[in-house]
Formats: structure tokens, C-alpha cells, sequence
């Protein structure tokens, strides 16, 4: 009784922590009565927890005693399943948390990588650990209910990829990119294979050629460093290649990331098709909610090898989360 | 809306240094209270007792001028027994002077003191007995007096003698 007063005393705090390939970002917020009072985004270069962060969050912590923390989920062994009785038919492994939505389909994710997390934000502390598959349905909850579609998560490392059919839930699959390093150059043999015109794209993307290319130019910067102060001219020439360069690798990094976002689809779809567990339908479109910033490559992979037609729309996880743990408290 | 795998932890404004804060301030109003109710009590019962002094003086009052006023009827009372003694001694020495007054040879039968008069009755042999031996002293004591004789069967007289003070007399002898 008495907490209750003092909760509708004192403002409320949300931090959410989104984890991304080599940063972090936490977004704060302080809410009182339906109105934000103070919000802040702050990136931390660093996917577990800094005494920066812990600085940067306690300093919003410590203005209320009702402050909440919530992350996205980010084990490998998430995801989620067209039921809310039968989870054993899809997912073998034992120890798991699962939450029902709808009773019509569940989200599951891994009791140890739970612990796991807690251990390493033991500093901190934390309130809600949210799926990224509930985040999306969120996100699209209009389309979902109206549509037979792919509705996609990007984020830095991960997606989170489902496939509704007018709300009813067919597949599900968490995909972690981080994990596709290693066939990188697999996956890249198999497409140059199976396509002519892909060839003359990857030419371009040519990993091997840009490492290459990459270390003429860190020899040839060693070299203007020799040189430097003799001829500024030469050395500015030179700048303008390394600028030019790089700006090349950052795209051609970003190509790359793409690619590998569109195999993984790509897999992931072909694992639906043939999987018997799963109810196959025709897949005409895709949803894509963002937050890495994915290039115009991705939705003309997309296009042109799956024939899909996609929609990309632009998510802020971190308010989304921080909207989920509101929605959790009420 | 239960979406999140973990339940948060536990919110409270009351933290360990609050709920200290809380004991200590409780503890001291705790203790106002109590004095205050103390101190309240205390003037309650002083009032009270304040009140059943009044009372108790009011009633001694009452006891002292009763008392006063039984010490005043007790002195009434000593005084008229005093009177009522003075008047029995003077009563008795009367009497006793009377009786030594009445020769042997005369034989009283009644004797009626009065406040201001004496009336005996008796038997005389004659009448100069009376005379010298009884009429001659109640004379001297007595402003007046009257006798009268009855003769009796055997020679002897049934006599009745009457002897008044004047009051004129008595006021002079209390003066």
C-alpha cells in the first residue's frame, strides 16, 4: 500500500541495453506520469558491461528507486515455435524458459544463456530480458494480421527472421551472422557457381582481391610516412587515395554484411521449405525491420534471387524495448 | 502483458538508510506521544487530586465549624452545668442550712424551695417553739414571711410557713 504511493511519488527509469557486434548502446529514459521527462542514447565500445556504463547508468538509476532494466535477448539459442503445447516437436533441447503469445505460438530461450546474462550484467542488475521475436511482432503487428509474410529482424550480428500467415505463425528462426564468418567464403563459391551474373558483381566484392588491395595501401601510407614533410603534394595525393579507399572498403564491408543477410535468409527460408515440421506456404513478401542500417543491396538480393517484394521499415530498438518494459509493468 | 523471461526485481522507496529513518523518527514521535499521554495523564490526575483537595478542605471546613459549633454548645452545656452545680451546692447548702435551721423539736413534713420563696410544712409542739426557734432565723434570711397554724388533735400545731425574698435584694447581693 504504502509502496504504492511512493511509486506514484517518484519518476521512472528505463535503461535498455541493446548489444550489438562491438558496442553496446543504452538508452535511458525517465518517464513520470505518461510524459518523458529526460531521454539519452550513449554507445559504449564494448558488448558487455564498462565502468562507463556503469557510470552513464547509474547516474539515471540513482534518481529513482523505480528504475527499470531491460536487454534484448542475445543467446544463440533463442528463437521461436508455431506452438504453445507441442514446443518438443520443434526444439529438442531441455532447459528452457518459453513464453506463450496467444496461445497460439511461443518464444524459447535457453535457462543457461538466461544465467549467463544475468551473471554478466551482474553489476548492474537486470528487470526484463526481452525476445527480439516479440519485438518484431510488435513492430509489425498491423502486417502480421493481415498478410502471409516474412517479417525480419536486422541487427548488427543477428536476425531474427518469422513467417506469419494472417497472424498465425508458421516458422521461426533466430539467425546468428556472427556464426556465418567462418563460411564466409563457402557460401560466397557456391553463389559465384550458380549465377553468371553474380560473378561479375562479386567481382567487386572480391574479398581476397581487397585484402590485397587493402595491404598495397597500408605499405604505400608506410611509405608516404618516410616520406612525409619532403613533398606535401605527393602526400596529399596520396591521403585522397587512402580516403578513397576506405571509403570503397566500408561499402564493400557493408555489401559483404548484406550478403551474408541475404544467404542467411536465403538458407533459412530453404530450411522452411523443406522442413516437414512446418506448414510450407508460397512466400511473396518480406518485412524487413531494420536497425543496422542495411543498404539497398539487400532488397535487391532480395528482389531479384527470392522474387520477393520488401519492405523496409526502420526501427529504434532501443525505444521499442524501453515500450515493451513499460507495457510490462502495466 | 508478461513477455519478458525474467520477473524484475523487487521496487521499493523504502531502502535500508529510509527504513532507518523511518525507525528512528517513529521511535521518537513514539516517544512524544508516550510523555505527551504521560504529561496528559499526569495533569488529568493532578486536577483530579486538585479538585478532591478542594473538596477534602471544603469538607474539613465543614467539620471545623461544626466542631466549633459543638464547642460552643459544650461550653453552653459546661457553663449551665456549672450553673446547674453552682445551684445544687447552693441548693444543698440551702437545704442543709434549712434542716440545721429546724430545731429537733420541731418535725418537718414538706419543704417546697421555690426560686425566690421557702414553704414548709410541719409539726410543732406550741407556737413559741416556732416562733423563737424557727420564725426568728427564717426572718433574718427572708425579706418576708408569713406562718400559719393549724391545731392537731394531740395539743401540738400542724403549721405552714411561707418566706419570700424580694427581688430587689437578689440584685443587690449579685452586684
Amino acid at each position: 500500500m504504502i509502496n504504492k504511493i511512493l511509486e506514484t511519488l517518484y519518476s521512472k527509469v528505463f535503461i535498455n541495453i541493446i548489444v550489438g557486434d562491438s558496442k553496446t548502446t543504452v538508452y535511458a529514459q525517465v518517464h513520470s506520469k505518461n510524459k518523458v521527462l529526460d531521454s539519452n542514447t550513449e554507445e559504449f565500445k564494448t558488448i558487455s558491461t564498462s565502468p562507463k556504463m556503469l557510470t552513464f547508468i547509474n547516474s539515471y538509476t540513482s534518481q529513482s528507486p523505480y528504475h527499470y532494466i531491460s536487454i534484448l535477448d542475445k543467446s544463440l539459442n533463442q528463437g521461436a515455435v508455431p506452438s504453445c503445447k507441442e514446443i518438443k516437436k520443434f526444439i529438442k533441447d531441455a532447459d528452457l524458459k518459453t513464453i506463450c503469445i496467444s496461445n497460439e505460438w511461443s518464444l524459447y530461450t535457453h535457462e543457461e544463456d538466461i544465467k549467463t546474462l544475468r551473471y554478466e550484467y551482474k553489476e548492474i542488475g537486470l528487470d526484463f530480458i526481452f525476445s527480439p521475436f516479440k519485438i518484431l511482432t510488435s513492430f509489425f503487428k498491423d502486417k502480421i494480421d493481415s498478410t502471409l509474410a516474412i517479417f525480419l529482424l536486422v541487427q548488427d550480428v543477428s536476425m531474427s527472421l518469422c513467417i506469419f500467415d494472417n497472424s498465425k505463425m508458421l516458422y521461426a528462426q533466430y539467425l546468428d551472422m556472427s556464426t556465418f564468418e567462418e563460411e564466409e567464403d563457402l557460401i560466397m563459391d557456391s553463389i559465384l557457381d550458380e549465377d553468371d551474373d553474380d560473378i561479375l558483381e562479386m567481382q567487386d566484392v572480391n574479398l581476397d582481391d581487397l585484402d590485397a588491395d587493402m595491404d598495397s595501401l597500408e605499405d604505400f601510407a608506410d611509405i608516404e610516412d618516410l616520406d612525409s614533410g619532403l613533398d606535401i603534394d605527393e602526400f596529399s595525393e596520396a591521403q585522397e587515395i587512402e580516403d578513397i579507399v576506405e571509403d570503397k572498403a566500408l561499402d564493400i564491408e557493408n555489401i559483404n554484411d548484406d550478403y551474408k543477410r541475404f544467404i542467411a535468409i536465403q538458407d533459412s527460408i530453404s530450411r522452411f521449405y523443406k522442413d516437414d515440421k512446418y506448414e510450407s506456404e508460397f512466400l511473396e513478401h518480406i518485412y524487413i525491420a531494420d536497425s543496422a542500417d542495411v543498404s539497398n543491396d539487400l532488397k535487391k538480393y532480395l528482389k531479384e534471387e527470392m522474387f520477393l517484394n520488401v519492405v523496409i521499415r526502420r526501427i529504434g530498438l532501443e525505444e521499442e524495448l524501453c515500450d515493451m518494459a513499460k507495457a510490462e509493468l502495466k | 502483458m508478461k513477455y519478458s523471461y525474467i520477473k524484475p526485481r523487487k521496487k521499493t522507496a523504502l531502502t535500508k538508510d529510509m527504513q532507518l529513518l523511518f525507525t528512528f523518527f517513529g521511535a521518537s514521535i513514539f516517544m512524544l506521544v508516550l510523555t505527551y499521554s504521560f504529561l496528559v495523564f499526569k495533569d488529568y490526575r493532578f486536577d483530579q487530586r486538585e479538585q478532591e483537595i478542594v473538596q477534602e478542605k471544603k469538607d474539613l471546613n465543614q467539620d471545623i465549624n461544626n466542631m466549633k459549633d459543638k464547642i460552643t454548645l459544650i461550653e453552653k452545656q459546661n457553663m449551665l452545668s456549672q450553673r446547674v452545680f453552682t445551684k445544687n451546692t447552693v441548693l444543698k447548702d440551702s437545704i442543709s442550712n434549712l434542716f440545721d435551721l429546724v430545731p429537733s423539736r420541731i418535725t418537718l413534713s414538706q419543704a417546697k424551695i421555690m426560686e425566690n420563696s421557702l414553704t414548709l410544712y410541719g409539726i410543732t409542739p406550741n407556737k413559741d417553739i416556732y416562733n423563737f426557734m424557727l420564725q426568728a432565723p427564717l426572718r433574718s434570711i427572708f425579706n418576708r414571711s408569713y406562718s400559719s397554724f393549724y391545731p392537731q388533735k394531740n395539743g401540738w400545731y400542724s403549721f405552714v410557713s411561707t418566706n419570700f425574698i424580694d427581688e430587689e435584694s437578689i440584685l443587690d447581693e449579685n452586684k
